[in-house]
């Protein structure tokens, strides 16, 4: 496992975890480079039908956090 | 600083930060390169920085200073590594002190606190035991930016701590040596919280225990935090003052001798202690106070008087926050927005003399036509480019679909950049612009301008993040870092070919504001409205002004309320701009933001208000009790009924032998589960009075806890030494009373003394719980949400305490949570000032990232409506779409919860649209 490279769809919030994540890259903390951010105006806007659909697109998880 | 209010002239010395802010894109090379390192004072010195530093990432401006006191250069005249690796030359080393000569209308002092240092103090060997922190420090252990990234360790052996203690009121409520006798407000509530983090974070094996004197949660929801920790989290809470602290060994750990309830000696020992320490005013500060001459009190906070809260002694001086007297956030920033409020007053005829215009561009039609999207890719000197490819990754973007131009730029961000890329905009006709650099937080307001001044509409805009998430974060993956750019830039690209130019939605501001309730609140507001020129209705469903605080007699600082209030009504009445309407009430309210359409009913006559906001002030009542025997026997009383007597010069009490207080009757009880904040104080300050009138009385203050927070611990303290006895009881023992015979008898066990103490009473005042109205009409009426004690809930519990998520309606007074009449009458200006930001204007121009309605899918079921917390979903009254959903733009404030929780499919979110977000999951 240790050489797989998953591929994570995450959905950041606007005001919160899209903010953590700018300061994670301000503090330089280093985090494997496999997700990719699609940025939300609130965790609210969250449909079930994007987790699903990231999934059919071969994600292999996906990251929701507001 | 010299001159009068509305005319000073204050000098101001700006010293230099050898950085120029104009050039610093904070991107950290100079810090990198910086051979020096600094104890790190933000962190509490437990680790180190550079001596070019930010203070701390969240930093506004991000902007990079050099300490001067610990730069090479400066000490030693060589090094200037930072000049050398600086990207956009922004070091200076010749920056120079600045003296200001500033022409101020007003001045409001924000100056702070400092912690108080224990190090001075023999009893807790600060400094010399090493698992001996304060509080300060315990923060930063627990902060995820703080030296363990929040992994709680003690210092001595980087150890997780087992067991750690927190002694309370180190430095405040002491009156030895350079401690402070009065109370610091917040320290309670930060250890209460600092235990429940650290047992979040520590999971289930850690034990913490508070050792204090009294728990002061007397905030809004504290109790029920404090509750919660006893009872969730498994917290102690032991009622001791710690005397010493003894090291076991070289084993780091610590032992705690303590006096229990019972009176018995014991010792515990534990891995670390924290020591909640006070606030304290700094010597500078109070330095300026005395340049400034204005006046302080005894404890060195700036003096202010109940009626004027943020006033200073120097007229047109105004203060707020910790300098003022200690306090925790929520009532700093209802503070700043009443000082901000006192200032306009002072201001108002000023107001838009000085502002300046931004040219209009007019924006070109070209939004809906075939995407041809330009593509900006930043190298951000080589904060980026160091890591990414960024060439590549401009050449990846050629390749994408509807991609007419690409081009990397060493800084996007600079003028020169803005210039070309709206010159680039004009020239490729593009109508779609993605610029993939660092992050939208600070930039793609900058990046919006540049498309409006080039002829575009600013939505038509997509900014990715190369930087913060990407080039800073994946340093030794160059390869990677790269892929995961062409990505984003993919997916941003995806996402632009499907934008469209959207609207912002404007709206006609009334300049009239309807004040509910004429309690010192109310007429706060109202008189903060009417100063800066506003018009004002204040309805007030009683027969006279003045709300509860006709009922009180004096200030815990001695004022006459009376008089004062009666010069307060008086202001109001006599104030052409202030439309009193008494004996009225809200009979229907139409509209929202800047329109509301308000019927006042009075008497059975009915007329309308047209406003543009709307402030509640509707305060709360006395709690009447059932127990005690109140009601059942004349000498029971309430306090607001022995103020009464007071009042009234009542005879009855000079021949009073022994009278008692009973406290928290109705408050901190499971039914009524919050602390009613003003009763302790309001005790003693009548149990001191009574004293005055009749020193031969004895008096007994029966309570759970004293809660006479800041310098209102002062009073507590005249009161012990003029012999007012203070017994503790508690939820499982409390006082009996009954009549025996003709006595009215107290009866009440005193753990200290083992056993009950009897005390034939000739007078009980009972410090009855302050209760809400819990006007579920007037909530219905602006769309505004009670909590389950009936209070009104705030935007924001700490940052947005004056005002309500809905946009055009405020909030002030008891209404918002029981307070003193001057944390009330601050709040009333501070609603005031925050409504101003709405009537200053004559339009509100509403963001174009709003929801909307496609009526023929709507399915009328109404989950929009209910979901909302802005109230911006409606069913539409008239036309043939009657009973479907429509969206006030006004109102949304863009969030999408309608949109996901649509399930017809009917909602749609503006910028964020399904098919965008679709195309971006795609290009995953």
């Amino acid at each position: 496992m240790s050489d797989w490279e998953p591929k994570i769809t995450a959905f950041l919030c606007n005001w919160c975890s899209y903010g953590a994540a700018d300061l994670a890259g301000v503090s330089r903390l280093q985090y494997p480079p496999y997700f990719r951010v699609i940025r939300v105006p609130c965790s609210a806007r969250i449909s079930p039908k994007f987790i699903l659909s990231a999934f059919r697109h071969g994600a292999d998880g996906v990251w929701v956090s507001g | 600083m010299s001159g009068k209010p509305g005319n000073f002239s204050a000098e101001i010395l700006k010293r230099p930060r050898f950085v120029d802010v104009e050039k610093c894109i904070a991107c950290g090379a100079c810090a990198e390169k910086c051979p020096k390192k600094v104890d790190d004072a933000y962190n509490q010195n437990l680790i180190k920085r550079k001596a070019i530093y930010v203070e701390y990432p969240q930093a506004v401006p991000l902007k990079y200073a050099i300490d001067k006191d610990h730069c090479i250069f400066f000490e030693k005249g060589k090094c200037r590594a930072c000049e050398k690796f600086c990207p956009s030359k922004a070091i200076n080393f010749d920056d120079k002190e600045e003296h200001l000569n500033l022409k101020v209308g007003a001045v409001i002092l924000a100056p702070g606190f400092r912690a108080y240092n224990p190090a001075g103090d023999d009893t807790f060997k600060y400094g010399r035991l090493p698992n001996v922190v304060t509080s300060m420090e315990f923060e930063r252990i627990l902060s995820a930016t703080g030296p363990s990234q929040g992994h709680i360790r003690r210092p001595s052996d980087q150890k997780s701590p087992k067991k750690i203690a927190w002694l309370q009121c180190v430095g405040s409520r002491d009156v030895h040596r350079a401690a402070h006798g009065y109370c610091s407000s917040v320290c309670c509530m930060y250890a209460v919280k600092e235990a429940v983090i650290a047992k979040e974070h520590a999971g289930g094996d850690l034990d913490c225990a508070i050792f204090y004197m009294d728990m002061r949660s007397h905030g809004k929801d504290f109790e029920r935090y404090y509750n919660d920790a006893k009872e969730k989290h498994g917290i102690r809470f032991i009622r001791s003052r710690v005397p010493t602290i003894e090291p076991v060994d070289d084993t780091g750990d610590l032992i705690l001798p303590h006096v229990n309830e019972a009176g018995e000696v014991e010792e515990e020992r534990f891995d670390m202690v924290v020591l909640s320490v006070g606030m304290e005013t700094t010597p500078e500060v109070a330095r300026l106070a005395r340049n400034l001459d204005i006046d302080l009190t005894e404890g060195r906070f700036c003096r202010t008087d109940t009626f004027h809260p943020v006033r200073s002694s120097r007229p047109g001086v105004f203060v707020c926050g910790a300098f003022q007297g200690t306090k925790d956030i929520p009532q700093s920033v209802i503070e700043a927005s009443s000082a901000a409020a006192e200032a306009e007053v002072l201001l108002s005829a000023a107001r838009n003399t000085e502002t300046r215009r931004k040219k209009e561009i007019l924006e070109r039609r070209e939004g809906n036509k075939t995407p041809r999207i330009g593509v900006f890719v930043c190298h951000c000197g080589i904060n980026i480019g160091g890591v990414v490819d960024v060439p590549a990754v401009r050449d990846y973007a050629a390749t994408l679909p509807f991609v007419e131009f690409v081009t990397d730029n060493l800084f996007t961000c600079s003028t020169d950049t803005q210039d070309t890329i709206s010159r680039v905009i004009r020239e490729k006709a593009l109508n779609r612009i993605v610029v993939a650099a660092c992050t939208p937080k600070t930039h793609e307001p900058l990046f919006q301008e540049t498309l409006v001044s080039a002829g575009l509409n600013r939505y038509v805009f997509e900014m990715t993040n190369i930087r913060n998430q990407d080039s800073w974060v994946h340093k030794d993956a160059p390869d990677k870092a790269t892929e995961k750019a062409k990505d984003l830039v993919r997916m941003a690209v995806a996402k632009a070919a499907l934008m469209s130019p959207l609207e912002e939605a404007e709206v006609d501001v009334n300049r009239r504001a309807v004040v509910v309730g004429g309690g010192v609140s109310g007429m706060a507001a109202s008189k903060a409205l009417s100063g800066q020129g506003y018009q004002v209705t204040l309805v007030e469903r009683e027969a006279t002004l003045g709300g509860q605080a006709l009922n009180l007699f004096r200030t815990w600082r001695g004022e006459d309320i009376q008089e004062n209030l009666a010069a307060m009504v008086k202001s109001v009445e006599s104030d052409p701009l202030i439309d009193v309407c008494l004996n009225t009430e809200l009979g229907q309210v139409e509209g929202f933001v800047g329109n509301f359409k308000t019927t006042l009913t009075c008497k059975g006559q009915e007329h309308v208000v047209d406003h543009g906001v709307t402030i509640l002030a509707t305060g709360a009542k006395e709690f009447k009790p059932e127990e005690y025997l109140y009601g059942k026997d004349p000498r029971v009383v309430t306090h607001l009924e022995l103020d009464r007597k007071f009042m009234n010069h009542d005879q009855g009490l000079k021949s009073v032998k022994a009278a008692v207080f009973i406290q928290c009757v109705g408050s901190r009880e499971p039914q009524r589960p919050y602390c009613s904040r003003v009763c302790c104080t309001h005790a003693i300050e009548s149990a001191l009075y009574l004293k005055k009138i009749n020193p031969d009385a004895e008096i007994f203050v029966l309570n759970r806890e004293i809660r006479t927070y800041g310098e209102r611990e002062y009073l507590y303290r005249e009161a012990r030494l003029a012999g007012i006895v203070f017994i503790r009881f508690s939820l499982e023992t409390k006082p009996k009373v009954f009549v025996d015979g003709a006595d009215l008898k107290v009866e009440v066990p005193d753990a200290a003394l083992g056993h009950s103490v009897g005390i034939k009473a000739d007078l009980l005042a009972l410090a009855t719980a302050i209760v809400p109205y819990k006007d579920e009409k007037l909530a219905r009426f602006f769309k505004v949400p009670m909590n389950e004690d009936g209070f009104f809930v705030e935007a924001h519990a700490k940052l947005g305490p004056s005002e309500f998520a809905s946009d055009g309606v405020f909030l002030c007074g008891m209404a918002h949570y029981p307070k003193p009449i001057d944390e009330a009458l601050a709040q009333g200006q501070a609603a005031a000032s925050r409504a101003v930001t709405l009537l200053s204007r004559e339009k509100i121009r509403v963001s174009g990232t709003v929801a909307y309605v496609n009526p023929a899918v709507c399915s009328s079921c109404g989950v929009c409506v209910e979901v909302c917390p802005y109230s911006a979903p409606s069913f539409i009254e008239k036309g043939p779409f009657s009973g479907k959903a429509e969206i006030n733009p006004v109102l949304c404030k863009g969030c999408g919860l309608c949109v996901s929780s649509c399930r017809s499919g009917a909602l749609n979110l503006k910028g964020f649209e399904e098919g965008q977000i679709m195309a971006m999951i795609n290009e995953v």
